[in-house]
């Protein structure tokens, strides 16, 4: 297949025909054990504040957001854009999937990506990635097993990393190991000696396989609740979907068009997601609905996470500590602790991505969060993804008196399958 | 620490917390067990200013007896399912029928009979039962109890509506906050009487929950609870300008206005108050939180915040690396290195908010 510049596809169209066709050639490549060219990859992207509608005339300040941060955007279409990075070149196509969500479409190779899109989200507070926390791959799991025949192969990986059993100083806690990068093989010899609960580990099996004894696994070993990688097995061949905790999906299946159904499988189902926890989480005082201009009631509610197994006093201290004085820390919270005891810390403070206000009550068995109106439902899912990979891997949610659970699974009922519409 | 739990149990802002956490929706065997939620309860409407219908307040003058013409409960709280309404107000203590509190409390009696639904704007079939709570500490029930009895009958015998009344008694022993119903307020809660842990607290913590109303300036408060809010309240205003300052577009500069950033951190309780002086307060101590702030942030990025009298702060965000330094100074600044005891001082930008 010819190479092309991405600035060549002229349309939708041929964009698509031509990631068909590289996917195609990459499978091939991967069957043979010989990647010649990087995978597409995808990241998902959520857009605060963004459009009711698609197309919108706020596509407009998407485009003027990226070009203040030297990132060059040609339209495509109403939904579809080439990106040029004054630095890194061409960079692949952003398509515009749901009015909140962006998915940019890149065949970099990984690090140079991972690069790219970490200075753009962490640069700009209108931008964060998605954050598929281990409870919702835990949904996507069950439909995985729904939609795949029980002799597919597909993958899953666990992450839990106990970083606050000791105290690490700030560099260590550096954003560089923020993107979670794919597994890689721990072969080096100099790598440091862990003395903490550390899991990460991938299990590739059938799903018939995975299905049954999973929830066995789980019950015995809480990291196997922290879900950090799912793939979602493609229905037209070999491979399939790579799901990340931040967004990412890696595309290891020979088609680009299933690619792109599958992404909007699941943005549709964390689009509803956000809808409903901030539909529920909101808090504020509002007009009374009876009286217009009278009285103001309180509505909203709060987001709780009960740990499975309190915190230690010394990982509590730890985790207050590397958040709350370090600028640069996994939470990505600010605020000045109020400590009301040894195991109890009030903090009313921001969220220092999205650069909204957010009350916490942390606490050894949990926390609890306020979000007040308009703070975006994404500090939630980062909230979640965060405790269960750093703190309590068997964390469990609530949005009020409701399961984060049965909130995911309500957000996947009337979401379609379509995986050859799209 | 005895001394603290008391101290807290005779706050009005603790009291008005415990009891809108208590209309929470909460996961199940979570730390606070909402008893008013779970019995379906909610909040009707925080603060609000109820007049006594013209109606009654000419049967309350030709009786001579005292009542105010308008009131405010700290909470009403209404039960959709059977339209059932209580007035919620928050107690120190308990007190006796010649005092201040006595004619606010008879105001509230004739309210909460059928005058409520006319005072609440509501057709009268839009309320089904309507009841007095006054949360206040466990061991002042019994007499407030007694006040409140002789003074519904002053009010019947004068033929004049009366109320029921009850008590929402707080208690804390050493692992829960405790609310105590008496029968009157079992009956309309549905709520077993007696004593109920609502909030677990763990030995050696401070059992105050988040506080969803931070800073009340027509409360009384003793000077450790009134220094704690103060904090929570500065906290909110700072957390407030530091979200403003993050989410700025670069390059352009940012006002921020004192009664937008005060209703942020009061959920928009500052809009509410009707109480010119207790206004001026509020915007008092935002000033004096905002002079810190600036002074602070000023001296690292000169000429940065200008406070510009009397209610904007305009942030000066000329390029991006100037936006960083502001945003860190800005994280840098605690209001723990304010003397919070200090009261903010009437100044001339009080004679400008008049203006």
């Amino acid at each position: 297949m010819d190479t092309y510049h991405l600035k060549e596809l002229r349309n939708r169209h041929e964009v698509i025909r031509y990631f068909d066709g590289y996917m195609s050639e990459r499978f091939d490549e991967l069957t043979e054990k010989k990647l010649r060219r990087p995978l597409i990859k995808t990241q998902l992207l959520e857009l605060r504040d963004g459009p009711e509608e698609i197309p919108s005339p706020k596509n407009l300040l998407l485009t003027e957001l990226l070009r203040r941060h030297n990132v060059w955007t040609k339209q495509l279409d109403e939904t579809m854009f080439l990106l040029h990075d004054e630095a890194e070149g061409e960079i692949g196509f952003l398509e515009v999937l749901r009015p909140r969500i962006l998915a940019v479409y890149s065949p970099l190779p990984s690090d140079r990506f991972n690069r790219w899109v970490r200075r753009l989200v962490f640069s700009h507070p209108d931008l964060d990635y998605v954050w598929l926390s281990g409870l919702t791959f835990n949904v996507l799991w069950e439909l995985v097993t729904r939609l795949s025949r029980p002799h597919r192969f597909t993958r899953i990986v666990f992450t839990h990393d106990s970083i606050f059993e000791i105290d690490q100083p700030e560099m260590e806690l550096d954003e560089k190991d923020q993107e979670f990068e794919e597994l890689a093989e721990d072969q080096n010899e100099e790598s440091e000696i862990i003395e903490r609960r550390a899991t990460s580990f991938r299990l590739v099996d059938r799903v018939g396989v995975l299905q049954e004894k999973l929830k066995e696994l789980q019950e015995i070993y809480s990291p196997m609740y922290a879900i950090s990688q799912l793939r979602f097995p493609s229905p037209v061949g070999k491979g399939g979907h790579d799901f990340y905790d931040n967004g990412r999906v890696t595309n290891r299946s020979e088609s680009f068009r299933d690619h792109r159904s599958h992404l909007l499988f699941v943005v549709r189902i964390y689009e509803k997601l956000l809808k409903l926890t901030e539909q529920h989480a909101w808090y504020g005082i509002q007009e009374s609905v009876d009286v217009p201009g009278g009285f103001r009631r309180l509505v909203g509610a709060p987001v709780t996470i009960h740990f499975q197994e309190p915190l230690t006093q010394e990982v509590f201290d730890h985790w207050i500590k590397a958040t709350f004085e370090r600028r640069r820390n996994k939470f990505r919270l600010w605020g000045h602790p109020i400590r009301l005891g040894p195991t109890k810390v009030h903090v009313y403070g921001v969220d220092r991505h999205l650069w909204q206000p957010l009350f916490l009550e942390l606490t050894t068995q949990g926390l609890v969060a306020i979000l007040p109106r308009g703070t975006c439902g994404n500090t939630v899912h980062r909230l979640v993804t965060n405790v269960q990979r750093y703190l309590d891997p068997g964390a469990t949610a609530f949005i009020g008196d409701i399961h984060y659970t049965s909130m995911i699974k309500k957000s996947t009922e009337e979401i379609p399958y379509e995986p050859h519409k799209d | 620490m005895n001394h603290i739990r008391t101290e807290l149990l005779r706050d009005p802002l603790f009291q008005l917390n415990i009891i809108l956490w208590l209309t929470q929706p909460m996961p199940p065997q979570g730390s606070i067990t909402p008893l008013l939620h779970q019995k379906g309860f909610s909040v009707y409407a925080i603060a609000p200013t109820l007049s006594v219908p013209p109606g009654i307040a000419l049967a309350v003058q030709r009786s001579s007896l005292q009542t105010q013409q308008r009131v405010r409960p700290d909470v009403v709280l209404k039960r959709e399912t059977d339209l059932k309404f209580a007035l919620v107000e928050c107690k120190a203590s308990s007190f006796g029928v010649a005092t201040e509190q006595a004619i606010q409390a008879r105001t509230f009696l004739l309210l909460a009979d059928e005058p409520l639904a006319e005072a609440l704007g509501l057709s009268p079939e839009q309320i089904q039962a309507s009841i007095l709570a006054y949360a206040l500490p466990a061991r002042e029930s019994a007499r407030l109890e007694a006040t409140l009895s002789r003074l519904s009958n002053e009010l019947r015998r004068h033929h004049l509506p009366a109320g029921d009344s009850t008590m929402i008694g707080l208690d804390i022993d050493s692992w829960d906050v405790r609310v105590v119903f008496d029968w009157s307020g079992s009956q309309f809660f549905s709520i077993a009487p007696g004593s109920h842990p609502v909030m677990r607290v763990q030995p050696g913590d401070d059992p105050r929950p988040l506080y969803f109303i931070p800073y009340d300036p027509d409360v009384h408060q003793s000077p450790e609870e009134n220094l704690f809010c103060k904090r929570i309240l500065f906290e909110r205003i700072h957390s407030a300008v530091l979200a403003a300052v993050g989410r700025a577009s670069l390059q352009t500069n940012l006002t921020l206005n004192i009664n937008n950033l005060l209703n942020d951190a009061t959920f928009g309780m500052f809009g509410l108050w009707e109480n010119r002086e207790s206004l001026k307060h509020m915007q008092r101590m935002c000033r004096q939180l905002i002079t810190a702030l600036a002074r602070a942030v000023n001296k690292e990025v000169s000429n940065s915040l200008i406070y510009e009298p009397p209610e904007d702060l305009k942030v000066v965000l000329s390029d991006t690396n100037q936006h960083h330094q502001v945003l860190a100074a800005i994280e840098r600044f605690s209001c723990e290195s304010m003397d919070l005891r200090e009261p903010p001082m009437p100044d001339l930008f009080d004679d400008l908010f008049d203006a």
